[in-house]
Formats: structure tokens, C-alpha cells, sequence
């Protein structure tokens, strides 16, 4: 089911970092064929293109140019969630691929999800669905980098992650720093972190800034557990601050205090400042709002990330978990499903984010927020399509899923579409490059800025999105 | 299969309930016992009057409740932290939690099974990255049989046979998830099923003669009874929406069991022939985990409300007839 007239590059150039040529990169594919949109564009375009491309590519542009990102929310769903048991499920598959789990339609035409995401499927008029993700990398915290920054790691400083792009584009304009993570830590598994979390070549000054948010919505900064008995309600001004800072000083030395920096810094002055003391306030929610998040982690953290955006921040990932592990002793339940993976996602899984990614919808959408934030929700692969002898799923890089909402994205698509068994897209791959660069491009990094800071070299634009 | 020793139970409610009723027991326990039964006739009259009794108050993620204590108390698994999960109990009457297990270090169980004679608990325990083992444990010696299976992977869904010898569960060994059959001093492991699909929540009838599961042969989980030497196999619910963790009621008339035909998780009961399918819960957030009292009149199930999981009692009788299987 392919569009197969954008299935040429006979008009593009794959380093051309701009916004208007890449448009005939992508194949166009729906769950249903496809898409009328897009059939309509097509036809409109190709006569015009076959003479001088311009009509349909000013639509695009148009439509591009209307899209604007003052804030971008990355759902980072660590750990590589199974896509065939969410968003793109085979049910007539053969029965080691198909997974347990029922189908419900949504609301977009065409377009199943299993059973376990019923509050999502009731709004996916709201957000659109790419099932033709594809990456380069089979392994947590390689993908990962890739994922969040578009390219391998190499020796020396990796590609600086998409945030802290953005973090330098858009600069720090009041005490709320402009790239969060809302999590437990640095993503990691086992072995390692993720080396594309922060700054990468860009430097460290745009590593991004940790908040913790627990299930009843207490916010922890991490670098505040350097001073004992210290939290963010007890630092009512700069004077208690300072005291708590004098008193540290004459227990560490100066090297200490110094590898403390810019970061501890930020959290004192953000923690002394109103502003951004109120973000961090969830109890000025109502009941409501934060219920319907739910008492979890991952639904008061993607509480916590509306709030910083509301304030300002321009980009803020919530990581589902700090490892990627399910089911390991002290792990924090990632995605990463190799055992456990049917009883994991209806038990535990599914059921958080089904409730925390349909409130935040909801909540940018009702607080008139989604026009103008982006949100964007993956992980860094998918999982093996065929059941393993467990009765789990694998890593799978060659075919996944993303989720894409507000920001002037065009609702209630699907984008791609993989195989009968979900093994590998059959429209055209879209790459972690291109959703770095779609969302940069959204946030007013264009093809100029991105040179100029030297980064997402190559990358193209999700064109389908708009 | 390893053999060890852990250390008793932290006033496990089987073993303890075996104290109280002694006959050389105090006045003052007996005074205390008869109280102690009075308040739980209380809670669970207040359920019988069609309310939901809430349980538990702090709202943590909760799953596997499990009466225990002759229906007194309840164990059940929660989120201590995000990163770990612990087996804790709450008695009816006071309704304080406390863990099951009186060492910290006990920790990281899931779905606890308590056999019928009172003696033994068996669950899963989470030993190692991706390793989840089959614990079946002595609740009064504390000495545990580990039941392993090659390469990683993870046991699942222990439940005691009526004679208390055996512990039949679910394991995923070299492809479809089957159902699996050990002694309770970990000898004699035995696979009993060879189905397509996954196969789960194992859960057999108070004669022994009947094993009821859940199995995704037909595109979704369907609730299937079979025969204990594995004939007579009968499909008992049939849509295209899972239905999971089948109960058997203690007189052996009705399975509990859980549901998304209505959009959500929800508790249905049915009678054993898979006849009589009616809706218990009719929340829009999740009802899930439905555990028989010993009465054969309520369950205990985790129930979402607003956002948070807590543990309830529930009447079992007040459903609605709905329509199909």
C-alpha cells in the first residue's frame, strides 16, 4: 500500500539539510492505503512538479511554516516497547508472531491498536502514528544515542542530543533551564548510560537538567542530595541557601565544590526563583488533573514536563525509566521486555501509559498548549516480531514506532506501514535523523542554524507529519 | 531445582491463625479472636451491602491479592519504590499493612499462591536480570525448593492443587507457554500442556478434577477448563477481547475473571460451565486481580480510582447479565 510517485529522489538531495527538496524522499503510506490527503496531494503536485514543483511544495512549506514549536515533550519509552503489541498490531499473522492480544479500532479509519490502549485509540483524532520507524543500531545504549541524537557514537563526544540543540538555539532566557530530564537518572542499562544524553559536542553546558517526580508528585533534584537534609521546600530563599552552602563549604573542599559547578548552581537559583519554584508545584493541580495522569512515576513526571512547558521550557524528556531492564533486581521496569513481555505490557506497561499519555493530550489539548508543543513519544527500537522461545520479544531496530501530536503535526494519521508480520517497513524508513530534524524544525532551527551549529547533518524532514 | 532455608514468615496469617486458635490459648486471646472476628464480620458486611470496602489507602501500584488467614487477611504485591516490589499483608480488621516476609532482603515477589492445608506459599521471585525462578516455600520451617528451567526466562501464575502437593504455573520453555506440574519439594516437574498460544493463570477446582486457564489460541486470551489428566478440554468465554485470570469460586460453581470487552479492565463472574456471564465492576478506570474470600460471596480485587491502586472488597453477587461468552 505505497504511494510509489514520491518513491524516487530524482528531486532531492540527501545532505540537503533544507526544508523544501527533501519532500519527495518519503514514500506515502497509510493504514488504510493511502491516505486521501495525501492521494490528493499527490495528484495535485505531480503536474505541477512535472513543470516546476513549486505549488505543492509552497503547500508544504505553508503548512511547515504555520508549525510552530515554542516547547517540545519527548516521551522516551526506554527499553524498545513492542510494537506490534501497541500501536501496530498483526492480528492475522501466523500464531509465533501475532502476540495474545485483541484489536480495537480508533478513530482513525483503518487504524488498529491492541486492546491495551483503549484511551488512546478513543483519541487518536489527536495525534498520528508513524509504523516505519527504522534505526541503525540493535543494542540499548547505542540505539538509544542514536534515537535521541540521530547518529552512532563514535570515540570522543557524540552528536549532542536533540535538547540540547534546542537548549543552545533558544539559550536560557530566566531561571528555568531550557533542556529537563524528568526521570531518575542518565537512561542507562546494566553496563552503561547512554552516551548521547546530553550536550555531546556542543559541551556540557548543555547536558540536560534531572528532576525526579515520584507517583505522588514530590519533586527531587538529584544534585540537591549533595547537602544533606536539603530539599527543594526547604530553601525558601537565598539566605537558607546560602547558609546550607556556607556550612557545606567548610566540609568539602575546594575541588568539590567545584566539580559541583553550573549544574548546582542552576538548581539553587531555579529553586530560589518563583517561577520556577511554581512550576515545580504540582499541588497547585487539581485533584483531578493529577489523578488523571495517575499515581505513577511516568503520569506525574508527564504532569510535571506540562508544567515546565507551560513555564517556558523548550524541551523537556521524560524517561519512562532510568533502566532500560523489565525484570531485574532494582531495575525500574523499562521496555526492555525479553521476559515478561505479554504479562509486563497488560499488567504494568501499557495500562501507565495508555492513562499518562491520553491525560497530557488532553491536557494540552483542553489548556489550548497542543497548538504550540510539540509531543513526540518512542523509544529507541521495537521489539522481534516472531515470539521468542520465552514467550517475550527480542530487540528489533528494523521496524518501530513513534507517536507525534501538536505543534501544527496534522492529527489522526498514520504514516507508514510495515509488513503483514511487522518485520520491516514497506514504505519508505524513517530514521531518529529525521525525527530530530523534523522536531528542530519545528522549534525554528532551519536548515541555516542546524549548519551553522553543525548538527543533523543529512537530516530530512517528516513531510507526512504536515 | 535448589533446596534452602529462609527465614519464617514475619506472623505469616496461615501460621499465625494455627496460635490464636489453640485450646490452651489466654482468655484474653480468645476475647481479642472473638473481636477480631466481629470486626472482619463487620468489613465484610459492609461489602455485602453492595459498597466496595477499600483496604488500602496509599494508592501504590498493587497487583496478585490473595485471602489468607481463613479470609482475615489479605497479601498482595506493591510498588515500595519504582524499583521494587514487595509482598506485603493487611488484616481486615486493623488494616495496617505489613510485609509478608520479616527480612528486607526477602523481596522482589510477584503473584503469591498459599496452599490449601495452610503450609506453603509459592511465588515468583525476580533473582537476577531477565531470571525469574518459581519459589515454593515452607511457611513454617522456611525451607524453600527454587524451581529453574534452562537459560533465562520466567515462571509465572503458582497456584496449589486442593491436595496441597502440587504446584501447577506457567512457563515458557522452548516456544508456546505452557502449563507446568512439580511436587511441592520441587521433584517430579512435569509440562501438562502442549497448546498453541500462551497459555496462563492456572487455577483448579476445590475436587481437583478440573483445571481452569486462560489461553490466546484464538487471537485474543480465552478461559478454557480441562480435565487434570489433560481430557475434556472446553472453551468457556468466547469474543475478540481478552479474558484473564480466571478464579474458581471455593464451592467450585462460578469463575471470577478479568475483562476488556467493556473498553476496560473489569470483573466479571460466570458460572463453571462458562454460562451466566456477568459484569461485577463497572468502573470506567481499572478493576483487576479478582481473589475469592473463602465465604464463596466476595472478592478482593485492585481497583483504579482516580489514578491510584488500592485494594477492595467487593460483593460477588450483585452483577449484571451481560449478553454472550
Amino acid at each position: 500500500m505505497e504511494d510509489t510517485i514520491f518513491g524516487s529522489r530524482f528531486f532531492l538531495s540527501p545532505h540537503d539539510g533544507g526544508s523544501m527538496l527533501d519532500f519527495g524522499s518519503h514514500k506515502t503510506a497509510s493504514c488504510s492505503g493511502s491516505s486521501r490527503r495525501a492521494f490528493i496531494r499527490t495528484a495535485a503536485a505531480v503536474p505541477a512538479m512535472m513543470s516546476t514543483g513549486l505549488p505543492a511544495l509552497a503547500e508544504i512549506e505553508e503548512a511547515r511554516r504555520r508549525a510552530k514549536a515554542k516547547s517540545v515533550i519527548l516521551l522516551w519509552l526506554w527499553g524498545g516497547p513492542s510494537h506490534l503489541d501497541m500501536v501496530d498490531p498483526k492480528p492475522d499473522a501466523p500464531d509465533d508472531f501475532r502476540g495474545p492480544f485483541g484489536t480495537i479500532a480508533t478513530k482513525t479509519t483503518g487504524m488498529h491498536f491492541t486492546e491495551l490502549l483503549p484511551r488512546m485509540a478513543a483519541r487518536s483524532d489527536r495525534f498520528s502514528v508513524i509504523r516505519s520507524m527504522q534505526t541503525t543500531n540493535g543494542g540499548h545504549p547505542g540505539a538509544g544515542t542514536v534515537g535521541v541524537t540521530g547518529f552512532e557514537e563514535k570515540p570522543g563526544p557524540v552528536q549532542p542530543n536533540f535538547g540540547a540543540i534546542v537548549a543552545k538555539h533558544r539559550g536560557q532566557q530566566e531561571a528555568l533551564p531550557p533542556f529537563f530530564y524528568v526521570g531518575r537518572g542518565i537512561p542507562r542499562d546494566l553496563p552503561r548510560r547512554i552516551e548521547g544524553y546530553g550536550g555531546g559536542t556542543l559541551g556540557k553546558a548543555y547536558d540536560p537538567f534531572l528532576v525526579h517526580c515520584s507517583e505522588r508528585g514530590d519533586i527531587s533534584i538529584p544534585t540537591l542530595k549533595m547537602l544533606p537534609n536539603m530539599s527543594p521546600n526547604r530553601i525558601e530563599d537565598r539566605r537558607t541557601l546560602e547558609r546550607a552552602l556556607d556550612v557545606e563549604r567548610y566540609r568539602l573542599d575546594s575541588a568539590e565544590i567545584e566539580r559541583w559547578g553550573q549544574t548546582y548552581q542552576s538548581a539553587y537559583g531555579l529553586l530560589t526563583d518563583e517561577k520556577a519554584r511554581e512550576a515545580f508545584d504540582l499541588t497547585r493541580e487539581s485533584k483531578k488533573t493529577r489523578s488523571s495522569y495517575g499515581q505513577t512515576t511516568f503520569g506525574q513526571g508527564c504532569l510535571l514536563a506540562r508544567r515546565l512547558a507551560q513555564a517556558g521550557v523548550p524541551y523537556i524528556q521524560v524517561n519512562w525509566s532510568e533502566y532500560v531492564e523489565t525484570f531485574t533486581p532494582n531495575g525500574d521496569f523499562g521496555w526492555d521486555t525479553h521476559i515478561y513481555n505479554f504479562e509486563l505490557l497488560q499488567d504494568r506497561h501499557c495500562p501507565i501509559f495508555d492513562r499518562a499519555y491520553s491525560a497530557l493530550l488532553d491536557d494540552l489539548h483542553d489548556s489550548g498548549m497542543l497548538d504550540d508543543t510539540l509531543l513526540v513519544a518512542m523509544g529507541e527500537f521495537g521489539r522481534t516480531p516472531k515470539i521468542s522461545v520465552r514467550a517475550s520479544r527480542e530487540h528489533w531496530q528494523h521496524c518501530y514506532f513513534s507517536l507525534w501530536a501538536g505543534a501544527g503535526v496534522e492529527p489522526g494519521r498514520c504514516i507508514g506501514e510495515s509488513d503483514a508480520k511487522a518485520e520491516y517497513p514497506v514504505s519508505q524508513p524513517i530514521t531518529p535523523l529525521m525525527t530530530g530534524t523534523t522536531m528542530l524544525e519545528l522549534c525554528g532551527i532551519g536548515a541555516k542554524e542546524r549548519a551553522e551549529m553543525k548538527v543533523l547533518d543529512g537530516g530530512s524532514i517528516i513531510n507526512e507529519l504536515f | 531445582m535448589s533446596f534452602s532455608r529462609r527465614g519464617a514468615p514475619a506472623g505469616c496469617g496461615v501460621a499465625r491463625s494455627v496460635d490464636v486458635t489453640r485450646s490452651d490459648a489466654p482468655t484474653a486471646l480468645i476475647v481479642l479472636r472473638f473481636w477480631c472476628v466481629m470486626c472482619s464480620l463487620l468489613v465484610t458486611v459492609s461489602a455485602f451491602a453492595g459498597e466496595p470496602v477499600q483496604l488500602t489507602q496509599d494508592g501504590s501500584l498493587k497487583r496478585d491479592p490473595r485471602f489468607i488467614d481463613g479470609g482475615r487477611a489479605v497479601a498482595y504485591c506493591y510498588d515500595e519504590t519504582p524499583a521494587l516490589v514487595r509482598m506485603m499483608k493487611i488484616s481486615l480488621i486493623d488494616r495496617i499493612p505489613q510485609p509478608v516476609f520479616a527480612d528486607a532482603a526477602d523481596k522482589h515477589h510477584y503473584e503469591p499462591a498459599f496452599s490449601p492445608n495452610g503450609k506453603w506459599i509459592s511465588f515468583t521471585a525476580c533473582t537476577g536480570n531477565l531470571s525469574g525462578k518459581l519459589v515454593i516455600r515452607n511457611l513454617e520451617s522456611g525451607e524453600q525448593a527454587d524451581i529453574t528451567h534452562k537459560g533465562r526466562g520466567g515462571t509465572r501464575s503458582p497456584t496449589f492443587s486442593p491436595d496441597s502437593k502440587r504446584v501447577i504455573y506457567a512457563f515458557a520453555e522452548k516456544g508456546p507457554q505452557q502449563l507446568w506440574s512439580v511436587k511441592t519439594d520441587g521433584t517430579d516437574k512435569r509440562q501438562l500442556t502442549t497448546c498453541s498460544g500462551v497459555s496462563n493463570w492456572p487455577t483448579f477446582t476445590p475436587d481437583g478434577r478440573t483445571i481452569v486457564f486462560s489461553n490466546s489460541r484464538e487471537k485474543n486470551y480465552e478461559i478454557y477448563s480441562v480435565g487434570s489428566d489433560g481430557s475434556g478440554e472446553r472453551r468457556l468465554t468466547n469474543n475478540t477481547l481478552m479474558d484473564i485470570r480466571p478464579a474458581v469460586s471455593p464451592d467450585g460453581r462460578k469463575i471470577a475473571f478479568v475483562s476488556t470487552r467493556t473498553g476496560n479492565y473489569d470483573v466479571f463472574v460466570m458460572n463453571i460451565d462458562g454460562s451466566d456471564v456477568q459484569q461485577i465492576t463497572t468502573s470506567e478506570e481499572r478493576d483487576d486481580y479478582p481473589n475469592w474470600h473463602p465465604n464463596g460471596e466476595q472478592l478482593v480485587i485492585v481497583s483504579e480510582r482516580d489514578g491510584a491502586f488500592d485494594l477492595y472488597l467487593i460483593d460477588a453477587s450483585q452483577g449484571r447479565t451481560v449478553a454472550g461468552r
